[in-house]
Formats: C-alpha cells, structure tokens, sequence
C-alpha cells in the first residue's frame, strides 16, 4: 500500500498493483498486475470462475481487496472510492435494470444520481438512443425488452453520465450472433474515446475488439499481449491445409524430411513447422505430378492460444 | 435530491407490478376485513333484555307479558333480584335489564284515566355498545308511552356503568391490529431492498456516488407513502367495522405512522445484513412474529412475565398499543401520551441511524 494516489498521473487510466481478494479459502483474483492506457479497449479473457468479475468488481468499489489495490484515473480503489464511482461507467453481467421503469426512466435515475442538468441529459440520451437504435422504445416499460435490448439499454446506462472509464461484464453473454454484432459495432464505435475495460469468455470478441487481451486463469493473468502478439508468442508453429488430387509418396516422403509434421487424410495434407514457405510447398506438389485444389495456412485462434497456455478449453 | 431520484424510482417500480401492489395494500385490506369478520359478528339484531319487576301489579306483569314481549327485537327475560341480572349483563348475556319500580301500575292508570302523569322506568344497559343501548332507550320509551298512552315521554332513569366488557372487542383488538399491520411493513420494506439487491440492480446504483444515506432515505420515503395509504386502508377498514374513535383521529394516526416508519427503519436494517429474499424473508418474520405476541396485538401484554414485558417494552409496539388505545377509546390528548411519543421519535432516530451505518459497511463487502 505504498503506491502514490497522485490523481495527476494519469499516464494509465487504471492500474493495479498485486490487487487480490479471496472469498474464504478461495483465492478469486490472485496478485494481478495490470497497466490499462488511457483510451485502451482491454479485455480480460477467461473461462467462467477466473476472477474477471471480481476483478471488475473491485475496480468499481463494489468489493474490497484483500491485499493489494489499484487506481482510476490516479484515484485510489481503497480510499477515493467516491472519486472513482463519478467517472466510471458500468454494465454489469446480469443485465440490472428496473424492470417497471421504461427506457428513459431508466436513463433519467442513473442521470439524476450523477446531478446532470435536464438539458444535458435529455441531448444525451436521445444521442445515446439513437446510436443503440432504441430512440422508438425510450416510453416501453423494460420488462417487454429482449435479452439484446436489455444489454444495449444496460450500456447506454453506463455511458449516460459521460465517464471517463467504461466496464463492461460479459456485454455479448447470451445473445443471438446478429444481436452481438450491433453491440460489438458500438463498442468499436467508443474506442480511443473512453478506457474500456471488458471481460469475455467469448475469443472471437476479445479478438475482434480489443488493442490488448488479458487472458485470465485461476485468479491469474497468465497472458498479456495484443490478440495478434498472444498468438505470435504462444503458437511458434504453424499449420498450411494443402487439399490435393494424386498425392504420392514420393511426396509425402520429401515434406515428411523436410517439415517437422506431416500428416495425411484422404486428399488433405497438413504440414505444421516453425518456418513454412508458401510457395515451395505447393511447388513440390505440383511438380510431383499431384493438382493443388485448394492451399492455406492456418491463423492461430485464441482459442489455441488458451489451450496452449492452460492446457484446457474455453468453454465448460 | 439523489434520495428523491430514487424514491420516485422504487415507487414507480411497486406500483407499476400488480403483484407488488397486492402485497402493499390489498394484504392488509383483506386482513382487516377478515379480522372484522371474525371478531364483528353479531348479525342479527336482536337485544337479549332482562326485567325486574319491583312493583309487581296486574298493570306492571302485562306491560312484561304484552307490551315488552311482543317487540320483534326485544328477547325479554324477567329477572326476580337486580343483581342477577346485573351479573348476566357483565358477562354479555344481556345489553340491557329494565326496572320496573313501585308504583309503576298506578302511574299507568291515572294515565288511562286522562290525568298526565310522569312514568318511571329504571335501566342499565352496557354503554360500550353506543348503537345498541341508544336503539333500546328509544324502543323501551316507544313501548312504554304506548302502552301508558301518554304524549310526554317516558322518563328512563337511564343508568350505564362500566363494567369489565365495557370496551368492544372491536375497540380493544383495533389498536393491536393496526400495530400488526406495521409490523407486518418489516418484512415488506426489506424485500424492497433486497429484491434489487437480489436482482443486480441495487450493485449498478452502488457503481454510482450515490451515498448510503441515499440509498436508505431512497426506500424510506416509497415506503412512507405506502405506509400512509396503508394506515388510511386500516383506519378506514376499523372504522367500518365498527371502531370506536373517541380522542383524535390525527393524534392516532401520527402514533400509528411513527411506529410504520420505525418498522421501515428496522426492515432497512435486516434488508442490509442480508443477501437474499429468502434469508431477508425468514428474519424478518423471526422478528415480527414474536414482536406482534410480546407487544400485546392479540391479548394483554399485563398478564405476561415481567421479563417478556421489559423485552417487549425495548421494541415501540408495546408503546403504539398502550397510546393509541388511550387515544382512541379514552380519548386521551397529547399530554398523556408525551413520553410514548417522545419515545416512538427516538427509536425511529435511532434504527435509521444503524440502518444507513449498516449499509455502509455492507455496500462493499
């Protein structure tokens, strides 16, 4: 507890300095170290139960370290927890909304509680509105909304009040592909604008959203990287999908002393080494008389980067 | 102004789902009513009469066996000694016994003759019961001046006194009802609380600088409303039913609202030590059913052990009971009931200033 909490410094919108918290004999979140910019998206990526909740949690001041602590803005979580809640935004994982109140209610509370003036946020949430497409539904009480409807609204909630840093748990969690999408293109939309910080369990949203990835196992950071870096560094080798009519031996014998692993399944060589060259591969199989019909190397996902680190998959 | 965002909120909420609203108001309308029902029944309108006759001539035996008798709403019982009947009056077997004294059969006669002469006739009735001893006078001098055949009204020395059943059951039981409506506001006002605690929606709140003493005096006022219209539903539910409101109805109604907002004050209290409705929900009742029993709401707390009757006089619902009766059946003004009063404001201080401290220390756990 020896960090500064000089509110000037803010180089890094959040900051946490071996930030723990266990609930009994579990250790939820374990000693993590992050360094969030300002204007960052950052995603926390992990199975369910890795402590990304808990993290957020007790970024938000809704829970207490054990040890450790962090920073908002320069505020400190231990003791400026007043300071942080005026500029932070959060959509929690259950969607948490009053469910008898209609959209603009909604809106206007978590307005009123921040004391923005009427005018303000009367612009604002029709901006807001209009940006999720929700402007036709500002007067329909929330408990008709769809699950999709229910997480825009829950965001637009979250940014009414204009904050400087944005949380979002699990913003996709159990929605329909076309749903995602809308919600993903708005949060690209907020990017450079508002420090993000997200959690996801979801690899294709980590991957499609974030400037850097946290991949969460245990309570631990075991990751840290841009998607593209995390997949440099966990996967060494690489994988080319070559389909081909009349492949030989002779062939499969030349690659096999060339390339680390070849194997072969009824017209589909795969051929995985640290160095693969493109070109020669599919000019030694076409030489050998063998017709290429189709050739590719395989981009590494996240989720053969989790699996490479953890040694187990992403979803339960 | 952030409390008032977010008691107009929480009132939106209730009102807004028919099911809560059931809960708030239609629960103690029906448990007024059905209460009324219980205790109120007395249907069919007629008066158990009992009568001596002292001046035991022709005249005074046929006014008994023809004039009394043939009321359809007099069931006449004659009675040879006044404190026979006296003692079937205290046990409410009768609402009233008539003396017919000496010298009744002369008066009656003159009367025949044409000269005027005053009759006299002795009752005691049960002044508890207003309607049904105004109802007798005037039946038994109707009976009378027609049976005399006199213009002039009878003269009935009417004669109340009190006696143990004085009071109505109504009237006694009203009060402790009332209280147990309130006490009833305990579990209530918690699941208010907890439900959005339950739902996620109070940890988004809790993501805002709104302050404890926010959050409390946020679910505070909804509730006073709602403990107003529920007050209004009960006083107006005893009323009907046959109350009696002798002192001031506002004096009343202000003991009745300290004590509603007290039960807020400790729902809040359990509402921020617990994490679910369910465990809200059990002590919430754990407190109010044994409060409702110590406090006196179905029988006198005075034959009760000394050391319940200290535990039962740490809570306000002992104090609500003894000042509202005092008002409401005795009449009795402020000066009387100062230091319930007096009291009552104290704990209501005291119980929210433990509820908002709570709420601090649980709104990050």
């Amino acid at each position: 507890m020896t960090q500064s909490t000089n509110a000037k410094d803010k180089a890094f919108a959040i900051q946490t300095y071996q930030l723990t918290r266990s609930f009994n004999s579990l250790v939820a979140v374990d000693g993590i170290e992050l360094k969030i910019k300002r204007g960052e998206l950052f995603a926390l990526l992990g199975p369910n139960g890795a402590g990304k909740t808990t993290t957020i949690n007790m970024l938000c001041c809704l829970l207490k370290p054990t040890s450790g602590t962090g920073t908002i803005m320069g505020y400190d979580i231990n003791k400026q927890a007043f300071k942080i809640k005026e500029i932070i935004g959060v959509s929690p994982q259950e969607t948490s909304i009053s469910e008898h109140l209609n959209t603009q209610e909604n809106l206007d509370l978590i307005g009123r509680i921040h004391n923005i003036d009427a005018r303000e946020l009367k612009r604002r949430s029709q901006e807001l509105l209009e940006a999720m497409g929700l402007t036709e539904r500002a007067k329909d009480q929330v408990r008709k909304f769809s699950g999709g409807m229910k997480r825009r609204l829950s965001i637009i909630m979250a940014l009414i009040h204009n904050p400087e840093v944005l949380f979002l748990d699990e913003p996709s969690l159990g929605l329909d592909p076309q749903a995602r999408r809308a919600i993903w293109e708005y949060i690209v939309n907020l990017k450079g604008e508002k420090t993000i910080l997200l959690t996801t369990h979801y690899m294709d949203e980590a991957d499609f959203l974030a400037d850097r990835v946290g991949i969460m196992d245990e309570g631990k950071i075991v990751a840290l990287g841009t998607s593209r870096e995390l997949k440099a560094d966990m996967l060494e080798k690489h994988t080319m999908v070559i389909d081909a009519w009349n492949l030989n031996q002779k062939v499969i014998d030349k690659m096999r002393s060339k390339y680390a692993e070849v194997s072969v399944t009824e017209g589909t060589m795969l051929i995985t080494d640290s160095q693969l060259d493109f070109r020669e591969i599919v000019d030694l199989i076409q030489s050998s008389g063998a017709t290429v019909s189709s050739a590719y190397i395989k981009e590494p996902t996240l989720d053969d980067v989790f699996l490479h680190i953890t040694g187990k998959g992403l979803r339960e | 102004m952030r409390s008032l965002s977010l008691a107009s909120r929480n009132l939106k909420e209730n009102y807004r789902d028919p099911l809560a609203m059931g809960f708030l108001l239609g629960f103690p309308l029906v448990f007024m009513l059905l209460f009324g029902a219980i205790f109120s029944g007395d249907a069919t309108a007629s008066y158990p009469v009992g009568v001596i006759d002292d001046d035991n001539t022709p005249l005074s035996q046929a006014f008994i066996g023809e004039a009394l008798a043939e009321v359809p709403t007099l069931e006449v019982t004659s009675y040879d000694d006044a404190d026979t009947a006296k003692k079937d009056l205290k046990f409410g077997d009768l609402k009233a016994y008539i003396v017919i004294p000496p010298g009744f059969g002369e008066q009656v006669s003159r009367n025949w003759q044409g000269t005027e002469t005053k009759v006299t006739l002795e009752m005691t009735y049960d002044e508890s019961d207003v309607m049904v001893s105004e109802q007798l006078i005037s039946i038994i001098n109707a009976v009378a001046r027609a049976y005399a055949r006199i213009e002039i009204p009878v003269t009935i020395n009417a004669n109340p006194i009190h006696i143990e059943t004085e009071i109505t059951y109504v009237d006694f039981m009203g009060p402790g009802i009332i209280v147990f409506g309130l006490l009833i506001l305990i579990p209530t006002s918690a699941r208010i609380m907890v439900h959005d605690k339950e739902k996620g929606f109070l940890s988004r709140l809790l993501t805002t600088p709104a302050r404890p003493v926010d959050f409390i005096l946020g679910y505070s006022l909804c509730l006073v409303v709602i403990v107003i219209a529920q007050l209004a539903i009960f006083m107006v539910a005893a009323w009907g039913l046959g109350m009696d409101i002798v002192g001031s109805l506002w004096l009343a109604f202000i003991i009745f609202f300290l004590t509603g907002v007290g039960s807020i004050g400790i729902g809040m209290v359990i509402a921020s030590l617990s994490k679910s409705e369910n465990q809200a929900e059990s002590l919430c009742w754990l407190i109010s059913m044994p409060l409702a029993m110590l406090s006196g709401c179905w029988f006198s707390i005075e034959m009760m052990p000394s050391y319940l009757r200290s535990i039962a006089y740490a809570f306000p619902y002992a104090y609500t009971i003894d000042a509202s009766r005092g008002v409401l059946i005795r009449g009795v003004g402020v000066e009387a009931i100062g230091s319930d009063l007096l009291f009552l404001v104290g704990w209501v201080v005291v119980i929210f200033f433990i509820g908002v401290m709570l709420f601090r220390r649980t709104m990050r756990s």
